[in-house]
């Protein structure tokens, strides 16, 4: 069930490519809605990408396979975790980046500031425009979930 | 001898795409001709049968018939007017247990074989008090005991209604002797043919069966459109639950006269293209011989299960003695859910069914309570087939189980 946060998020923007992956972020925000709400996942989405990823990784590594579909909630956990704590710190990296000309302001290691303060206008564009392209995905997937529930 | 090989050339979908179809219990591949037949009654004659006299409806009617009288000497029934046109199996045996004009104390007895409609709606009639229910329940292997049934049924028992053939197990039930048995009780038998009618013949005179629901999507027929079979005084007998246009000869205000067998049984417009297409579909089966498709999915059915008891972990559901069963085969592989085998074997282009298949308390008795995978065939499935799902299962079992 936790998988399907990330697969939300990454499906989300997928989504705004192609509707076939449109399709499968409306199972993931249904799915995390009612995780939300405290009622079971009945979407199967969990489910459904376990069992693919198994199948297409027995084919080349069998062994990996075994070790996906046996430990899939505990890597489902791992993944979702590290998925977060990767968007916490690139987000806080950038507001950095933005606001003060540095991913890491006052650290001797930070090698992004020197390169990218003379592009960093356009970091912030581009950040914004990330920031408005998935609120209004989510506003999108919101609207037509609140319209299918109607 | 039948040859899948040369007759999969009729399945455009089998033509052109590489899936391994082994979910024929839920519903089959559709010929050309059976495609052709539909679309040549929305192309070139399309209009209501039975009501207006111009070309195109007189056209319709003559062919909306046919096709009743294709479906009734498919199974052998005495007049075509003993088949009742419905969207499925589910309705047909709705329409019996919604038209029945049963008595307060009136016995159904069924078994915990069925499918759920086969069971759901004596469900609801029992709830409502009109029938007491009584169940026959089969053995770990889905087989159905006839002293069970000589034991169950009695003067109270005024309907035996029972799955033909298992869409679980692929077993057969004693039709035969248990139709015997509720007729020396005075009741009458409903039988679900949907797994049976598409797999081997079935003679209802022979059998001397009262009802009898077929599907034809699931023998090579459009979905939408199935019929129940019925004893010519026994339809009669029914009380119509859906009335409506060509149900009547006249009517006024306050009363109506109700038109004869099968129409009174068939409010409003029909799916004309969907029995056209059925027709079809039974001259098709025909044409190849339903002894024919029996034989060689009894090939079939060896070829499976032989392979299926050599997968590890592999449990089976049903007897492993093939000649008990259709080509039909449900099991599961130790530690991997039955929905997750199928998303695999689906990865590798293998489309089978997971679940409870309909048979809830079914996979409740035998403990399977997730369920269970099915592998059901059909003639246009070759041997060559079977191996590469074996051995897929192999992988899997191997690698996962």
């Amino acid at each position: 069930m936790v998988i399907c946060i990330v697969a939300l998020v990454v499906f989300s923007v997928l989504g705004i490519f192609s509707m076939r992956w449109r399709e499968i972020a409306k199972e993931a925000f249904d799915c995390v809605y009612r995780m939300a709400t405290f009622r079971p996942c009945i979407t199967k989405l969990d489910q459904r990408i376990k069992s693919r990823l198994t199948a297409k990784l027995m084919k080349r590594a069998p062994a990996l396979a075994r070790f996906t579909y046996r430990y899939f909630k505990a890597l489902s956990w791992i993944f979702t975790i590290v998925f977060f704590a990767t968007m916490f710190y690139s987000a806080y990296g950038i507001y950095n980046l933005v606001v003060y000309g540095s991913c890491e302001p006052g650290s001797p290691t930070c090698g992004i500031d020197q390169a990218m303060s003379v592009i960093s206008c356009y970091e912030t564009q581009i950040v914004y425009g990330i920031i408005l392209v998935l609120f209004i995905v989510f506003l999108y997937f919101g609207y037509r979930y609140l319209k299918f529930k109607e | 001898m039948l040859d899948a090989e040369k007759l999969r050339e009729d399945f455009p979908l089998l033509r052109e795409s590489k899936v391994i179809y082994f979910d024929n219990a839920c519903t089959t591949q559709k010929p050309k001709q059976v495609v052709d037949a539909i679309v040549e009654y929305y192309t070139k004659y399309a209009a209501c049968a039975g009501r207006s006299l111009h070309k195109l409806a007189t056209k319709t009617t003559e062919e909306f018939e046919k096709a009743r009288e294709k479906v009734a000497k498919f199974i052998n029934a005495k007049k075509s007017k003993e088949i009742v046109w419905t969207k499925n199996t589910t309705e047909a045996i709705n329409l019996v247990a919604n038209s029945f004009k049963f008595e307060k104390g009136d016995k159904v007895l069924t078994t915990n074989l069925e499918h759920s409609s086969g069971l759901l709606p004596w469900q609801r009639l029992a709830k409502k008090g009109v029938i007491s229910l009584d169940f026959v329940l089969c053995n770990k292997e889905g087989e159905l005991s006839i002293e069970d049934f000589e034991d169950k049924i009695d003067e109270k028992t005024k309907l035996v209604s029972v799955i033909f053939a298992s869409n679980v197990t692929g077993t057969v039930s004693p039709l035969k002797e248990i139709i015997k048995i509720a007729h020396e009780n005075g009741a009458l038998v409903l039988a679900d043919g949907a797994q049976a009618a598409p797999h081997f013949p079935v003679d209802v005179r022979k059998l001397d069966l009262d009802f009898m629901g077929f599907s034809a999507h699931k023998m090579v027929g459009p979905t939408g459109i199935g019929c129940l079979y019925g004893k010519e005084d026994l339809l009669r007998e029914l009380s119509p639950f859906i009335l409506g246009g060509e149900t009547i000869k006249d009517a006024d205000l306050r009363s109506y006269e109700p038109e004869d067998i099968p129409h009174r049984l068939e409010g409003g417009i029909q799916n004309y293209a969907g029995a056209i297409g059925f027709g079809a579909a039974v001259d098709y089966l025909t044409k190849i011989g339903m002894k024919n498709i029996e034989d060689y999915e009894k090939e079939l059915a060896k070829l499976l299960i032989e392979g299926l008891l050599e997968v590890p972990n592999l449990a089976l559901i049903g007897p492993k003695d093939w000649r008990k069963k259709n080509a039909l085969v449900s099991f599961n592989i130790k530690g991997i859910e039955p929905q997750d085998l199928a998303i695999m074997l689906d990865e590798n282009n293998i489309a089978v069914r997971s679940g409870m298949h309909c048979a809830y308390p079914f996979h409740k008795f035998i403990g399977e309570n997730k369920g269970s995978v099915r592998a059901s065939l059909y003639f246009y499935n070759t041997k060559e087939e079977i191996g590469i799902f074996i051995e897929k299962l192999k992988e899997i079992a191997k690698t996962l189980g």
